[in-house]
């Protein structure tokens, strides 16, 4: 278990004010934020990274507030990998491995147990300037996790990562995580990727925690203003109807707006929708239209990095986020009609009627 | 004046500028390099190359060079780290006054180190601890104080120009700050060592204001290669000299070519 209690700490402009974290053994726990909020000075001074002056760190009731990096048995993988250039992937593995002494045959042994794990068993005798992002991100947590730290800290793992590969290795860092039990602390500013991966996630906002909760509270009842706009002022229904369709899809009413959704629980209590995630037509879209529905634009407000479209819809208000060129290309005035879909797969889901 | 060369003309001209520039370098050091071949009698040349004098200031030169090349680069590892690593209140004039000897006479280097001889201090060490006024000795501390700058100069770009993460990484994996030094940073910083013990040693050997001022122009006793080309030309010995001229051309292409051999371009002096 880690506890973090009023930790405050400057590092050139980043900084923390006063955080209090407690992280479970075995949690995968994710800190969002905004870039800048200074998520990478949290992780740091848990590695061990900062001089820490005010406030404190337990890590299994050990405080290691004051220890040395090397003392404090953590895996750190940095957000660009910094794996040693003059060591080829077996070497950059076994570094951790050489410093606790382990004999060769033993190295041998886990570095390859270890490639098998993180699937990197084909590379081992490669130059590490030679891999694509994705190898080098396994390379990094295979040489994180050689000499089995209590602790795994991943500064956004899969931000440097083409979607594809990111969405591969999100499934990835979970089978891994389930399949050695190790505390893992995991930055990122992807709400999406906080949702799908966190036990809980904490979001981190101007240097302090604002919230800390599963990510479905996080995402369905956001703790503050701050928040919700960080995490996009997500469209939340309430459902009073919820039937299952079989084969994992369920048709959930929410006023006089049914929607349908993949989900195997027995009910649900709300539905979440990013703006981002609602799609905006002006001709009717062809097919079959699951989760479209046709509406009118009420308002539109101007950001610099968005353009959000209110939409009144089967008495229902929803707000759909284009980007300025999408915006541009059509023609939309208040009072008009559109198409809405709801991308089913991005619609999230609440079961517990408590908040 | 900078307007109408614009467009695909003014290219042209501002590259036909630069690259005659450099056309009359080149051809500035060639015609020295030519006159020099044209000057030398090839069997006075040998002669002179192969005489008792000469090849002791070859040896001299070499052995004192690598003493105090060797010497200046101990010392500025550490110190270059350091400077690159921390900061601290008078960093700027520390910083300056490290690069001193780069921009001062090395004749004044050489009066400066005389002067602190003739001191209590510096009088007790030249008598009791290791004579270096008019010593062997003192070339070697003579060429140490005029390199060692460079040296640090040279190392400290080479740490500026690695992430420091590499070592925090280090120590996430069970090193020690010393371990992770000695285990990744001066790894990374191989390119950069090779580079400035080359370029030290080289600068060492053709060191000669420093060296002259505080060691003397013994023959046979205080005679390096740079001191040799002096007092051959004060003898009038011209081809003598431009014999240790090639051995001292050689020397520096030789370093210039390991550097390439060695490192390749990825390090850019």
């Amino acid at each position: 278990m880690i506890e973090i209690k009023n930790l405050s700490v400057t590092f050139g402009e980043f900084f923390l004010r006063d955080v209090n974290l407690t992280i479970n053994d075995r949690e995968y726990f994710i800190i969002l934020g905004p870039t800048g909020a200074g998520k990478t000075v949290l992780i740091e001074c848990i590695a061990g990274l900062h001089r820490i002056r005010q406030g404190n760190i337990w890590i299994d009731q050990v405080e290691v507030t004051h220890m040395a990096p090397e003392e404090r048995n953590t895996g750190y993988v940095p957000q660009d990998y910094v794996l040693f250039p003059f060591l080829n992937v077996v070497d950059n593995i076994a570094f951790g491995l050489r410093q606790i002494k382990y004999t060769k045959p033993r190295i041998k042994e886990r570095v390859e147990k270890l490639a098998a794990i993180v699937g990197i068993s084909h590379l081992l005798y490669r130059n590490t300037r030679s891999l694509s992002g994705g190898e080098k991100q396994r390379v990094a947590l295979a040489r994180a996790l050689a000499p089995s730290p209590k602790i795994l800290l991943l500064d956004e793992p899969l931000g440097a990562l083409d979607l594809r590969t990111s969405k591969y290795l999100r499934l990835e860092l979970k089978r891994i995580h389930k399949q050695l039990g190790i505390t893992t602390i995991h930055i990122t500013h992807d709400l999406m990727e906080a949702v799908e991966m966190g036990d809980r996630v904490a979001i981190i906002q101007n240097g302090q925690v604002e919230q800390v909760a599963q990510p479905e509270k996080v995402l369905f009842y956001p703790g503050s203003e701050r928040v919700s706009d960080f995490i996009g002022a997500p469209n939340i229904l309430d459902c009073d109807s919820c039937q299952s369709l079989g084969q994992g899809v369920m048709e959930v009413g929410c006023g006089n707006l049914k929607l349908i959704i993949p989900h195997e629980g027995d009910s649900v209590h709300k539905v979440a929708i990013l703006p981002r995630h609602v799609y905006v037509s002006e001709i009717r879209p062809p097919g079959r239209g699951v989760n479209c529905f046709s509406g009118n634009v009420t308002s539109i407000k101007y950001s610099t990095s968005a353009i959000r479209i209110g939409i009144e819809t089967e008495g229902k208000n929803l707000v759909a986020e284009l980007p300025h060129h999408i915006f541009e290309e059509m023609d939309l005035t208040i009072g008009k009609e559109v198409f809405l879909i709801l991308r089913m797969r991005r619609i999230r889901v609440y079961e517990n009627s408590e908040a | 004046m900078f307007k109408i060369m614009r467009g695909a003309g003014g290219e042209r001209v501002f590259r036909a500028a630069t690259i005659t520039a450099l056309a009359l370098l080149a051809l500035f050091f060639f015609s020295i390099i030519i006159s020099l071949l044209t000057h030398t009698n090839w069997d006075t040349f040998i002669r002179a190359l192969v005489s008792e004098e000469i090849l002791f200031a070859i040896r001299l030169s070499t052995t004192t060079a690598t003493i105090a090349a060797i010497i200046s680069i101990l010392i500025a590892v550490p110190v270059a780290y350091a400077i690159s690593r921390n900061d601290f209140p008078g960093k700027d004039l520390v910083d300056s006054l490290l690069d001193l000897p780069i921009v001062i006479s090395p004749v004044a280097l050489g009066a400066a180190l005389l002067v602190f001889f003739n001191t209590p201090v510096g009088s007790a060490i030249n008598n009791n601890v290791i004579r270096f006024v008019f010593a062997v000795p003192g070339i070697v501390l003579a060429q140490f104080t005029v390199i060692s700058a460079l040296a640090i100069r040279l190392l400290k770009s080479t740490f500026d120009g690695i992430d420091p993460r590499y070592e925090q990484v280090a120590r996430t994996l069970g090193c020690s700050k010393p371990e992770a030094f000695f285990s990744v940073s001066l790894p990374l910083a191989k390119d950069g060592l090779i580079a400035a013990v080359i370029l030290t040693w080289a600068r060492a050997v053709g060191e000669f204001g420093a060296t002259v001022t505080l060691a003397g122009a013994t023959t046979l006793k205080t005679e390096t290669l740079p001191t040799a080309i002096s007092l051959s030309l004060a003898s009038a010995n011209v081809e003598k000299a431009i014999a240790v001229i090639f051995v001292l051309i050689i020397i520096a292409i030789i370093a210039l070519l390991a550097i390439r051999k060695l490192i390749g371009r990825r390090y850019q002096i």
